[in-house]
């Protein structure tokens, strides 16, 4: 059982993880901050821009389409680099978090409108003209009759996004943001032991397990009360 | 004779270079069923959504109690509020039951407060014969109910006309009386009704005047009684006698 | 604005790094072409196995790995298999560790999609297969699996965009991938120029396929 013993030494060594432990603790509550940050941020963002292309402005939907596309297209790293390395050469630092925050916020934002504006796309016209025969103004008809649609329509493709983009927070490691895979590394260097990495993995696990199982509930519930 | 309540003039409508509706003149007395029959093609859905704007006119205007709605300076949504539009797709909100469809305008464009706007809309659905199904989803609902539904939503804001778009073509057969009866009971009631439709023996039945439109113009219009058992024109009588209508 | 051209867009600069930065997209490319394909093939065959077992137990494992490695952040592992498997006594080549951490990620998400895929074809069409002799493989290989990957092909393209942007985190463990290239290109140039010009090419190289899955999709939600 030699190898065992190894194993447990290398990976789960109690004395590391006890002395570690607090840094963790630590990643994890920037962790969960920032993907909330960005989850609003995103979601709102998102919200906002499918809204303005309803108006079919050209000057309007134009850089609409274009945010949309280039950032689905950039790797996400490479956007938060860019804010975080090549920003503070025209007068804009900011910090590891900000950095973090605001790319994986545009990025939601990016999907999010998408999704939704596909959402709003696949109602029946008959909707929209139910609604404004009825006097209704074209911000109410948005509001009460529309959205509410869309939105359930959109919220398979919501959830996953919102999954994929939180776990992107661990990309913020890359500029040195004190979250859990950071906090992790750097411990793992000082003890000359892997096991705070174990720790950093376990600590992903316990944030985005329920978030995941929590997407899958979401899905069935707003579905059935179509 | 008093005023009309509902008055089409001259109305135009082309899409790009193809003309649909080559000058429709048109009266609805208050108080009026008119029936509009005709081929498909001939223009008479989109002369009926000209009147509450959801097509745009080219040319012409429509006259709502008194009000030219086609004026450019014209609160578009306080006028809709007097044009109640019954469409052949239902269209339901899917997402709210019964009561909240009808509810949804009564408090978010006529500003009634909740329980007025309750009180408002069971008493439509009632009308209609749907007081027992407030709860129900529409999909929980045959197509001559929501259609009624449908009905119920716009006459709950108490409008000064109503304009039917085919109600009953994308209902089974067996489903077409309920709606057919609830119309008749509105009329009843005084409502000054434009309605386009198929439905030969109901507007026989049922209608003060019939217009029949073919290919954007209207070639004739009378009595209901008149039109049918001795009309006028040639085209008439082609329509007629290929729907079976009853003389 | 000058300072903009300056430094995001120094075409000095760019002239300089542009051979670099090739390279490293070539890297990009063929790191792509590697992962993609494994990560699908072996998404596929957890499909199939957990749409086509009896067992509970089995398509219950099938769906805690899924679940699992979608839960993990891809970086993580990555850090976790290149920084941990040393300590072991293991000595794993970057590129292996990189292609096992890719293909653990991957291969849970396209299960998933490939397994939307497989319950989309109505259960009839491998009852008519079976039914004219053909065996469960046969049926599945020839009638059932084709017409699921047609159903979810706008999943699959959409999936692969993202395998090919995940490459990206492979700089973090020294792969010259263009990412990785451009930040060495920007400590020795002192300008931000060259992650600038890496954007753009992951732009000129993505947004096309990004533009072709959009209208991928709206021809298929309308030929639904």
């Amino acid at each position: 059982m030699e190898w065992f013993d190894r194993l447990v030494f290398t990976f789960f060594n109690a004395g590391v993880a006890a002395r570690y432990l607090p840094d963790i603790v630590k990643g994890m509550g920037v962790t969960v901050a920032l993907g909330l940050c960005v989850v609003a941020a995103g979601l709102v963002l998102g919200l906002l821009l499918a809204v303005l292309r309803t108006l079919h402005r050209p000057w309007l939907t134009l850089p609409i389409v274009a945010f949309a596309d280039i950032l689905r297209a950039l790797p996400p790293l490479v956007v938060i680099i860019v804010l975080f390395f090549a920003f503070p050469y025209i007068e804009l630092s900011m910090s590891s978090f900000t950095a973090t925050w605001i790319a994986l916020s545009l990025v939601l934002a990016a999907y999010a409108e998408e999704s939704i504006w596909a959402g709003l796309l696949a109602l029946p016209r008959g909707q929209s003209e139910a609604a404004r025969s009825t006097g209704m103004s074209w911000w109410r008809t948005l509001r009460f009759v529309l959205l509410p649609q869309a939105l359930r329509i959109a919220v398979p493709a919501l959830t996953n996004r919102v999954i994929s983009i939180t776990k992107n927070t661990a990309l913020g490691s890359v500029v040195a943001l004190n979250e859990v895979l950071n906090n992790a590394q750097s411990a793992s260097s000082n003890a000359g032991n892997p096991t705070p990495l174990t720790l950093g993995a376990v600590a992903y696990l316990i944030i985005f397990l329920p978030v995941v199982l929590g997407a899958r509930w979401l899905e069935t519930r707003w579905r059935w009360k179509r | 004779m008093s005023a009309p309540i509902l008055e089409i003039v001259d109305l135009h409508k082309a899409y790009g270079d193809t003309p649909v509706l080559r000058g429709i003149d048109l009266r609805v007395r208050p108080g009026e069923l008119v029936c509009v029959i005709g081929p498909s093609g001939s223009g008479k859905s989109t002369m009926l959504r000209c009147c509450n704007r959801l097509e745009e006119p080219s040319a012409g205007q429509i006259v709502v109690e008194g009000v030219d709605i086609t004026r450019a300076d014209v609160d578009l949504n306080r006028v809709r509020q007097r044009i109640g539009m019954v469409f052949q797709q239902f269209n339901l909100y899917p997402h709210l039951d019964a009561l909240g469809n009808v509810m949804l305008a009564l408090r978010r464009v006529q500003g009634h407060s909740n329980d007025e706007a309750r009180r408002r809309a069971r008493s439509a659905l009632a009308r209609v014969g749907l007081a027992d199904k407030a709860a129900s989803l529409p999909a929980e609902l045959s197509g001559g109910q929501q259609q009624r539904v449908g009905i119920a939503r716009a006459i709950a804001l108490e409008p000064g006309v109503m304009l039917f778009d085919e109600p009953t073509s994308a209902l089974d057969p067996e489903l077409v009386g309920s709606v057919l009866t609830v119309m008749r009971d509105l009329r009843e009631a005084g409502m000054s009704m434009l309605v386009v439709t198929h439905e030969m023996a109901f507007a026989r039945a049922a209608a003060d005047r019939v217009v029949f439109m073919d290919a954007g113009v209207v070639v004739e219009e009378g009595p209901a009684a008149q039109v049918f058992e001795r009309p006028a024109h040639e085209r008439t009588r082609a329509f007629l006698s290929r729907h079976h209508a009853p003389c | 604005m000058d300072a903009i051209l300056q430094n995001f867009f120094n075409l000095a600069v760019y002239r300089d790094v542009f051979g670099f930065l090739l390279r490293g997209l070539w890297t990009t490319v063929w790191l792509s072409l590697l992962v993609i394909p494994i990560g699908a093939a072996s998404g596929l065959v957890i499909a199939v196995a957990a749409t086509q077992t009896r067992r509970r137990w089995v398509r219950f494992l099938l769906a805690a790995y899924v679940d699992f490695f979608r839960a993990f952040p891809p970086l993580v592992l990555l850090i976790f298999i290149y920084y941990g498997v040393p300590f072991l006594g293991i000595d794993l080549p970057k590129l292996m560790a990189v292609a096992i951490g890719f293909m653990l990620n991957n291969s849970s998400y396209y299960a998933e999609v490939f397994r939307a895929g497989i319950e989309s074809v109505p259960g009839g069409q491998a009852e008519a297969a079976r039914s004219t002799g053909l065996t469960r493989m046969q049926a599945l290989r020839h009638v059932v699996i084709p017409q699921a990957t047609r159903n979810v092909l706008p999943d699959l393209v959409g999936n692969s965009i993202e395998v090919v942007k995940l490459t990206t985190i492979a700089s973090v463990v020294a792969i010259p991938e263009l990412l990785r290239v451009a930040r060495d290109a920007q400590s020795l140039v002192y300008n931000p120029s060259p992650i600038v010009l890496a954007a753009l090419m992951y732009l000129a190289l993505l947004w096309p396929l990004v533009r072709w899955l959009s209208r991928l999709e709206h021809r298929h939600v309308q030929a639904r």
